[in-house]
């Protein structure tokens, strides 16, 4: 057993986590262990089926891991009763691909549905909805429908959900993936100043131009194993660090700037 | 809030969902209806019965003023006449085929006739010695009514025995009958409710995942999410419930205590108000199945 005050520097902590979801198949996980810190930004790559989904489910207790201990905030999330687990919830936002907005309710009420389904008062969501608006750079769009805004903007409504209950992890499930890569590094921008703000980003995805970009922690996963874990890496170890991110700034260097602007 | 948020969810649901819900409605409706008429005829059967019926099965009956029977030529019964009657009932010889025996005065004989025709206007028209006095015997076994009938009606101050059972027993079996055939519709409505609800249901927690998806992930506790979905069926139960206590209460009021207590003077009918008795029951077996078919289904439909 670890010592309790590694418990409370690690935010999310896996211990021999082994995930099987068939008989007889490959597990998803295999035999994981790994500890985010409190306020850490980690990067999970891998190719499709190497786990990334797998472990974000199983930090929000969507899954049960088949073997090993998921603790999270210095809780063993296999002893939270199932009454409990809304609670476990509240402690983390979750970010999607595909946005999941609700497409009949404008940008206010999408974020404020969040708070109010936890029973939080109205007063309460007034104030503190225009506030995570502004964080997400959507200042003065709160009444704008869903399909009235860009695959950026709406991500931003996304993320500004995500975090409106002000929660301790912010897991990120290929956030960018519809976005292209101006839009995109928006977007990282956004996660960047919400990490900054104090929050543990875990983010699951393909876009090698934003973690070379970023240079945060990478989390390699390959056929359910950890096979790299390092500080401030790329997307591959193997590719030329130079180049790659060269030839991002090459093509959009005007537009980057502006992007990257919203982080500061 | 969150109460007023989950009323907001519910009335979204219900309009959503509205021919589901109209049909929800109506099906509860029928079948509470008939589970109704089922106990108003229970209920019908009990009043009739009166306070003898399940405790005696022989009646024999004394002269009264208004008596036109053979044996009541003499006028009406005397205290020598009953003090034989009683000794009789005493002997051995009929003591064998009887449990016991109770005395039943005018006095009591009235109250317990305007027990029975409280809701009759016919109690109104009879006085207490129009009515009259009676020995209600019980008997070790009924088949043998011949020979207790035979004993009495021949004596002094008898004006019939008769053996009310026998009378009764054939509506009461046609009533029995009836309110076997409105379980069974009842039933198998019921049925069709359950169905139809488990279907409004899941159609309605499919047409929401996306809101249910995200309730989950902010951390909504399970009675937010399910609740909505619950009470929309509840709610739909119990308007047909509702609905179903209103047409019995006009089946009684209208029909019962209106053109067939004019009809049927000398039968006792249960009132309009003893029938809001059923509402409460129909109101809870409507919102209890309701309630319990949505939990189930959900449980199956949506993740929470």
């Amino acid at each position: 057993m670890s010592c309790p005050a590694g418990f409370l520097r690690a935010m999310i902590r896996f211990e021999n986590v082994t995930k099987v979801y068939e008989q007889n198949a490959r597990p998803a996980l295999d035999s994981v262990s790994l500890e985010i810190n409190r306020g850490e930004f980690t990067f999970l790559v891998g190719a499709s089926g190497s786990g990334k989904s797998t472990f974000l489910r199983l930090i929000l207790k969507e899954d049960k891991a088949s073997s090993g201990s998921v603790y999270v905030a210095g809780q063993n999330v296999a002893n939270i009763s199932s009454w409990r687990v809304p609670k476990l919830r509240r402690g983390i936002g979750v970010v999607f691909q595909d946005f999941r907005l609700l497409p009949q309710k404008n940008v206010f009420a999408n974020v404020a549905f969040a708070m109010q389904v936890i029973g939080k008062s109205r007063s309460i969501i007034r104030e503190t909805v225009p506030e995570v608006l502004k964080t997400v750079g959507l200042e003065g769009k709160e009444r704008r429908m869903p399909h009235e805004l860009s695959g950026g903007e709406q991500q931003r409504v996304a993320i500004a959900r995500a975090v409106v209950n002000r929660p301790g992890i912010l897991l990120a499930d290929e956030p960018t993936g519809n976005l292209d890569p101006i839009t995109s590094m928006g977007i990282m921008g956004v996660l960047d100043k919400i990490n900054q703000n104090g929050t543990t980003v875990v983010m699951a995805t393909h876009d090698d131009d934003i973690v070379n970009e970023m240079r945060r922690r990478v989390v390699e996963l390959k056929n359910g194993k950890v096979i790299r874990d390092e500080a401030k890496a790329l997307y591959t170890s193997m590719i030329p660090v130079v180049g790659e991110s060269r030839r991002l700034k090459d093509a959009s260097g005007e537009e980057l700037n502006r992007a990257q602007g919203v982080q500061l | 809030m969150r109460f007023l948020f989950i009323l907001g969810e519910i009335g979204s649901g219900l309009r959503r969902n509205l021919s589901m819900v109209i049909s929800v409605v109506l099906v509860t409706f029928i079948s509470l209806t008939f589970v109704g008429a089922a106990g108003m005829l229970q209920m019908q059967i009990n009043q009739m019965k009166g306070y003898w019926y399940d405790k005696v099965q022989v009646a024999v009956f004394l002269c009264n003023d208004g008596s036109t029977a053979a044996g009541c030529a003499s006028g009406p019964v005397t205290k020598e006449q009953q003090a034989n009657i009683r000794a009789l009932l005493d002997s051995p010889a009929v003591k064998q085929y009887i449990n016991d025996y109770q005395f039943e005065s005018q006095a009591e004989a009235y109250t317990h006739f305007k027990e029975q025709f409280s809701n009759s206007p016919i109690v109104d028209s009879v006085s207490q010695d129009q009515l009259p006095a009676s020995f209600r015997i019980n008997m070790k076994d009924p088949q043998k009514y011949q020979i207790i009938s035979e004993t009495f009606s021949s004596q002094p101050g008898v004006e019939t025995v008769s053996d009310q059972r026998q009378v009764l027993e054939r509506i009461f079996s046609w009533m029995n009958g009836a309110s076997v055939a409105a379980v069974g519709v009842a039933a198998v409505m019921i049925f069709c409710a359950v169905l139809l609800i488990t279907t409004t249901i899941r159609l309605s927690a499919f047409s929401r995942r996306r809101e249910t998806g995200i309730m989950r992930l902010v951390g909504a506790s399970k009675m937010v999410i399910q609740l909505p979905f619950i009470l929309e069926g509840v709610i739909a139960a119990v308007v047909g419930a509702l609905l179903a206590s209103v047409t019995l209460w006009l089946m009684a009021h209208f029909w019962l205590n209106g053109d067939l207590s004019k009809q049927f003077l000398n039968t006792p009918f249960i009132s309009s108000t003893q029938v809001l008795v059923i509402a409460p029951v129909l109101i809870a077996l409507g919102g209890g199945l309701a309630g319990i078919s949505s939990l189930l289904t959900l449980r199956r439909y949506l993740k929470v």
